[in-house]
């Protein structure tokens, strides 16, 4: 079995319960925060660890320095214009620390 | 709207095929290349990913398994594991073979 690549994350920018914002940008390239979340804020859930940047692994470099990956919680409609649901609905998204500002 | 087909999420997706049609024998040699490479490190799943992002309109145009087989063949022609003339080489070998 391979080794977890799970690595605490001590040294880190935001706790769970923070309010933050996800950058609103359209950087080129191998991007890992999707579309349709940038811009919305949300909640840190949890802190998933710290992790080799896969916008860095894409292109063959070493991934270093390692990013902090969180889960965030959205409200699905602050996320769609047209949701009907439930206010209470929420989407998950794990998102890297350097796409991340405060609220 | 990021123009990457592999950032989707949220657009209107028409109707799905959820019919398994299977895979067929050359679908099955280039999955069983494609983890050799990755459990080898020769590539990562990240690069590949961005390689099949990077065929740009093709995406579209090409089956799922076309289209990881040619982001695989440009990720390795960039990496250098093999040239263009090796590769052409090898597939004129190949084809001679298959059709004699």
């Amino acid at each position: 079995m391979t080794p977890s690549t799970y690595t605490p994350a001590p040294e880190r920018r935001f706790n769970v319960g923070d309010r933050e914002r996800v950058k609103n940008a359209n950087p080129p390239g191998h991007r890992r925060t999707p579309a349709y979340i940038r811009g919305k804020q949300g909640e840190i859930e949890r802190v998933c660890g710290r992790f080799p940047n896969p916008e860095e692994l894409a292109y063959g470099f070493d991934g270093e320095p390692r990013r902090v990956l969180y889960r965030v919680q959205f409200k699905q409609r602050e996320v769609w214009g047209s949701y009907a649901g439930s206010n209470h609905d929420l989407i998950e998204v794990e998102i890297y620390e350097h796409w991340l500002e405060p609220a | 709207m990021s123009p990457n087909p592999a950032d989707i999420g949220g657009q209107a997706a028409g109707p799905i095929d959820t019919v398994d049609h299977g895979m067929k024998f050359w679908e099955k040699q280039a999955n069983a290349l494609r983890n050799t490479l990755t459990s080898r490190k020769l590539v990562r799943l990240d690069e590949l990913r961005r390689a099949a992002e990077d065929l740009g309109d093709r995406y579209y145009r090409l089956g799922y398994f076309e289209r990881t087989t040619e982001a695989m063949r440009n990720l390795l022609l960039e990496k250098g594991l093999f040239t263009r003339g090796e590769l052409d080489g090898k597939i004129e070998e190949v084809r001679k073979r298959y059709d004699s």
